[in-house]
Formats: structure tokens, C-alpha cells, sequence
């Protein structure tokens, strides 16, 4: 079985994100750069796979500046058989990505597509669903599993109080939700072998796709408001039962809760 | 005189590979260590589940070529690395360090190939587990002074004696063991001898109840007619000592990062607690009196990683780098020691008492003063290489 896993380089969970001068991007200085989590999910449910079945193959590939390759390297150290570079400007249009990804897969002919069900920068889960479109290739939604079955794949989704259970019979696209299985950790022999391997890096030209159209472009960004201060009843506003009082008041009145 | 400006700009930027090292060893050590340190310190509970992860992930044979299994990384990986685990559990950086250090080191640099092809894989996977037994309860530091005898009988060595302060000693499969045997050659008569544990001969005597790192086991070993086949001698007969001073050269560079980590652990307990500890209505750490020392630990744990990261860099680059391993683990065990000892400080009452970690580290920083190699025997070895030239 050939797997395809599209990932997306973000800045790590971990970093406190700036806002520009300029108002409309990032302070990228300073900020260490991860594999999107829901892609790394999708990267362990594709080792998986190939843990179950070692003929499975899993490419990687990802649309993005020169850092983005960090993320291939990551990704081929956690044990993906190859990975594909593309090389774009720093932020390249949704569609622009899904465009390339679909010549990309083209070329590639894998068995199934697995994409993060949103990148955790932007979080607009576009490029999944747009890249099934441009291919003309069913796609299912927040998947947790996945596993051959007879001349096609089975494949779980989670919905309210259970799942669901879909079956694919040609080449599919799947976007992966985050799972009980936590992405592995790159093993150390894992690296080693991933730092012998070539990375191919192709332009968006030599995949026939245009760059600059069509655009969107981010207008203004701003950090959420300040939250206020926890409001604290004391002891000293009352005896018990008329705190209580004003408790049920303020939840009722001003947090609207009750 | 080395011309200084004539010297290229010092590259301290790190490999895509030794990145990927430093962040596969910060979230094990994050997700699966540091949430469990209190506890295994507070039963002083061995972590071989910890350690049994690490092995599969390659962390217990770094340095091992990958032909014998090990990961095939350069000293600084392996720096970085341990300092990342001894920031969350400095017993299991020890455990580390010994594995890879002075286990896998002693058989990758002197093992014959036979030796390396039955051992290394299974040092390297943490399958087994080696301890090395150098120190007696009458010589530590004096460490050519050994009572502990092997004597031939026909393609066997019998071994008697005894060996102190092993770390792992009882959980080993295998004991690098340094043992007497042509009494009259004093170091020139030690031979390295490699000792199955599995064997009655082979005794745990004691486990020692210790201050600090106490997931780590440290135990005395009884040789009593103990069996060693010649085919397990590690180099040849008499050259023990040096195997032990080479091999040491590199343990030195393992617990020097362990150091850095303790230290650092400090450094950041301390500068999150000052953060939200308020005094006098505002966070103490907007009181220089606390800044200062912040500062101070920072400049250190700094100064102690670029010593650490230099002895590593020449031992990648097969330069000499025993008066380097020296400073570096003089300077970190230091800068450890002084860093605990200023985080209970920024802790306050806080940090006397075990809920929270500044105690712990206090406890753990003070052995990195004293094992392999004390801070006194350090300077012997710096000033005769600094004498000499």
C-alpha cells in the first residue's frame, strides 16, 4: 500500500506567538518550527501501517520556505520511507499548496492521501478537502483509523457517541483527527538513516502551478483581548448564605451560565 | 602562542541532526520523565521501564557505529542528550551515562570484533545492562591501589575481591570489571575483564542508601570464585588501567552534561517559581536581589554547556580532550552544586520541603562532585596537563 502524508511546518505548540509590526503576520525570530500536530498524527497512522504491513510505503511531502525541510527530515526520522520538497514562498495560498500537492499526487499515485484535519497556525483545514476536490477523489473527514480490507479501505471516523465506519474502493483522501495513538519519537538510528536520505525538492513551476494566483491575503492580525481578573467572593462580603446568594446571582446575571 | 584572531569564528550552531536529537530526548524527558522524578526519587525505585524506552529509542548506545547496532551519533549528540534527561531525572542521566560512556565505550574503542558483535547490540537496545567496576572500599580516587584478584586457570580467570559504589551494579547482565592480576606491576598488572552477573560467584552485597540520585542503584559487588572465561578478557593482560583512564576521559564529558542539566533544572525551576511567588505585593523575580541570581546561574549553566560541548567536539574530531573532559566536568559539577543550592534559596521554605523539585536537585547535584573522577582528582589531571607544556 503507498501512503502519502502532506505536513505542514508551524511554529511548536510551545512557542508564545507575537504579532508583527507590521500587523499582519508573525514575529517569526526566535520561534523553533514543528510538524503540524494533526499531520504528525497522520504520520503515525501511516507507520502504523506500515508497522502492521512492512510492503506499505510512506512518502512525505510538504509545500513550503527552505525551513520547511526540517519538518520532512523530522517526519522521515520517525521512520517515512521518502520524502519530496516544494519549494514556496513563506506563506503560500491555501489553494496554491492544494494545486501543487495535487500535481504532486499525480505524479506519486499513492493508495491513500492522509492530511492533518487543520494545521495548527492557521487552522482553516483547507488544503485536505480542497486537494480532494482538484483530484476528484472521495474524502473523509476527522478519521481516527484506517486498515485495508477487501479491494479497498476501511475507514473510521468518529461522530457524537460512536463511529462510523466508510469504505473506499479506489484511491482516497483522508484527514486524520488526533487519535489515542500519540506520534512516536524519532528513534536515534531513525535520524541517522533519515540524514542519508536525499530530499528532492521541486518548484512550483516545474509543477505547472502559478504562484501568485489566486491570492488572499491577511488584512490585519491581532492577539486576543486581555482576560479580566477572576472575580473572588469573600468571607468578609457576607455569612454564607447571601455569598451564595450573590454567587447564583453573578453566574446567572453576568456569566449567564445558569 | 595560538594567534587568536587567526582562528575561524567558533561554529556553535547544531547539525539538523543533533536537533533532532536534542528535541526527541526533550519531549521523552518532558512527557515520560519528569512527571515521574518525585516519585522514583522519594522510593528510590530503579526506572527500568524508562530506561528499557530509551534503549529502544537508541539513547543507551549512541556512540555505538551502527553496524553493532548503536545509533552511530557524535559526542555532542550525546551531550545534548543527557543533559535533556538529567534535566528531568538526573538518575536516569547516570544510568545513561554509564551505558553509553563507559559500558558501550570501554568495548567499542577496546573490544575485539567478536566481543562487539555478542555485546554491543544488546548494550546498545538496553536489552542488557552493563555496570563498570573500577572503585574498592579502600581505593576510589587511588584507583591503581586494587585488591580485587583475577587469577588464570587454563583458558579461565577466577575472580575474588570486592567492588564498591557500582552504579547499576544490580541490575547489570554484565560487569566491566578491573581486577588485579600481577599484584608486584601494581597499574601495570590491572586486566579489564568482562563478568557475566548470572553466575553464583557474583554477589549484589549492598545496595547503598544515598543522599541524591536515588532511581539509580548503587551497590557493592563480592567477586567469590567468580568465572571468567579468557575469551571475555577486554584488551590484553596489564593494560586495565588505561583502558579505565581512556574510558573515563569520556564518562567525564557524560557527567559534565548530566551537571549542565541538573543545573539547568535549577536555573528554570527557579527563574518559573520567581515568576509567580509574590512578596511585598509583586513577583519576587522583580526583586534584583533574585535577578542577580538568576543572571548568575544563567552565565554558568552557559559556561558549563560551552565547556561541556568543546571536550565533545574534540573527541568527534579525534583530538586529545582529557584535560578538556577534566575542566568541563570540574566547572559543570560546580556550577551544578552552586545552582541547587541558589534554587532552594529562590524557593524559599518552599524549597526545603519535597513538594516541590528544588530539593531534589539540591540532593542530586553533590555527586557530580565526587563520581568518576572528584573534583580534586579534576585538577590533578588539568594542572599536569597544563604543567607540562
Amino acid at each position: 500500500m503507498k501512503l502519502l502524508v502532506p505536513l505542514k511546518q508551524v511554529p511548536d505548540s510551545t512557542m508564545r506567538i507575537k504579532v508583527a509590526p507590521d500587523g499582519k503576520s508573525i514575529v517569526t525570530e526566535g520561534i523553533t518550527w514543528s510538524i503540524s500536530p494533526y499531520d504528525e498524527y497522520a504520520v503515525e497512522m501511516a507507520l502504523e501501517q506500515k508497522d502492521a504491513d512492512p510492503s506499505t510505503t510512506v512518502s512525505v511531502v510538504t509545500v513550503g520556505p527552505v525551513r520547511a525541510k526540517d519538518a520532512l527530515r523530522a517526519a522521515l526520522a520517525m521512520g517515512c520511507d521518502d520524502g519530496t520538497f516544494v519549494t514556496s514562498d513563506e506563506n503560500a495560498a491555501p489553494l496554491v499548496v492544494a494545486r501543487a500537492l495535487a500535481k504532486f499526487v499525480e505524479q506519486k499515485q499513492p493508495d491513500l492521501v492522509l492530511c492533518g484535519r487543520q494545521a495548527s497556525d492557521d487552522d482553516q483545514g483547507f488544503v485536505g478537502p480542497a486537494l480532494a476536490t482538484i483530484l476528484g477523489w472521495p474524502h473523509v473527514a476527522t478519521v481516527t483509523k484506517f486498515a485495508p480490507a477487501d479491494g479497498g479501505i476501511e475507514i473510521w471516523r468518529e461522530v457524537e457517541g460512536g463511529h462510523e465506519v466508510w469504505k473506499a474502493s479506489g484511491p482516497a483522501l483522508v484527514t486524520v483527527q488526533k487519535s489515542d495513538k500519540e506520534p512516536r519519537y524519532a528513534s536515534l538510528p531513525g535520524i541517522m538513516k533519515a540524514k542519508k536520505k536525499e530530499l528532492p525538492e521541486l518548484a512550483l513551476s516545474s509543477l505547472g502551478v502559478d504562484a501568485a494566483a489566486p491570492k488572499i491575503e491577511v488584512v490585519k492580525m491581532e492577539t486576543p483581548p486581555q482576560r479580566g481578573g477572576g472575580k473572588i467572593l469573600k468571607a468578609a462580603d457576607g455569612d454564607a448564605a447571601s455569598v451564595a446568594a450573590e454567587l447564583v446571582r453573578l453566574l446567572r446575571d453576568e456569566a449567564k451560565v445558569l | 602562542m595560538t594567534d587568536l584572531a587567526s582562528r575561524a569564528a567558533l561554529d556553535l550552531s547544531l547539525t539538523p541532526e543533533q536537533e533532532l536529537v536534542q528535541r526527541t530526548a526533550r519531549s521523552f524527558a518532558t512527557d515520560e520523565l519528569l512527571p515521574k522524578a518525585a516519585e522514583i526519587d522519594r522510593d528510590a525505585r530503579f526506572p527500568a521501564d524508562a530506561v528499557q524506552k530509551l534503549g529502544a529509542l537508541g539513547f543507551m548506545g549512541m556512540l555505538v557505529p551502527s553496524e553493532y547496532g548503536g545509533a552511530g551519533l557524535d559526542a555532542i549528540s550525546y551531550a545534548i542528550a543527557i543533559e535533556e534527561i538529567s534535566r528531568a531525572d538526573a538518575s536516569v542521566g547516570v544510568i545513561m551515562s554509564v551505558q553509553n560512556s563507559l559500558v558501550c565505550g570501554a568495548l567499542v574503542t577496546e573490544g575485539d570484533e567478536e566481543q562487539k558483535r555478542r555485546f554491543l547490540p544488546r548494550l546498545a537496545s538496553g536489552a542488557l545492562l552493563g555496570c563498570f567496576a573500577l572503585s574498592e572500599p579502600q581505593a576510589g580516587s587511588d584507583a591503581s591501589n586494587l585488591k580485587c584478584a583475577a587469577v588464570r586457570q587454563g583458558d579461565h580467570w577466577i575472580v575474588n575481591g570486592t567492588k564498591n559504589f557500582i552504579t547499576t551494579g544490580a541490575h547489570a547482565g554484565v560487569v566491566l570489571l578491573f581486577a588485579q592480576t600481577d599484584p608486584a606491576a601494581r597499574h601495570h598488572g590491572i586486566t579489564c575483564l568482562l563478568v557475566d552477573t548470572k553466575q553464583p560467584g557474583v554477589i549484589v552485597a549492598k545496595q547503598e542508601h544515598k543522599l541524591g540520585i536515588r532511581g539509580s542503584d548503587t551497590t557493592q559487588l563480592v567477586f567469590q570464585d567468580a568465572r571468567v572465561a579468557d575469551a571475555d578478557r577486554l584488551g590484553a593482560v596489564g593494560s586495565g588501567f588505561k583502558v579505565a583512564m581512556k574510558t573515563l576521559d569520556s564518562g567525564r564529558i557524560g557527567i559534565a552534561a548530566q551537571a549542565v542539566g541538573i543545573a539547568r533544572a535549577c536555573l528554570e525551576d527557579a527563574a518559573a517559581y520567581a515568576k509567580q511567588r509574590e512578596a511585598f505585593g509583586k513577583p519576587i523575580a522583580e526583586f534584583q536581589a533574585i535577578q542577580w541570581k538568576i543572571a548568575d546561574m544563567s552565565t554558568q549553566v552557559d559556561a558549563a554547556r560551552l565547556l561541556t560541548w568543546r571536550a565533545a567536539a574534540l573527541k568527534d574530531a579525534h583530538e586529545p580532550y582529557t584535560a578538556e573532559a577534566s575542566m568541563a566536568k570540574l566547572f559543570a559539577s560546580d556550577v551544578a552544586v552552586r545552582a541547587a543550592r541558589e534554587c532552594v534559596q529562590v524557593f524559599g521554605g518552599y524549597g526545603y520541603v519535597q513538594d516541590f523539585p528544588a530539593e531534589r536537585h539540591y540532593r542530586d547535584a553533590k555527586i557530580t562532585e565526587i563520581y568518576e573522577g572528584t573534583s580534586e582528582i579534576q585538577r590533578i589531571v588539568i594542572a599536569e596537563d597544563t604543567l607540562q607544556e
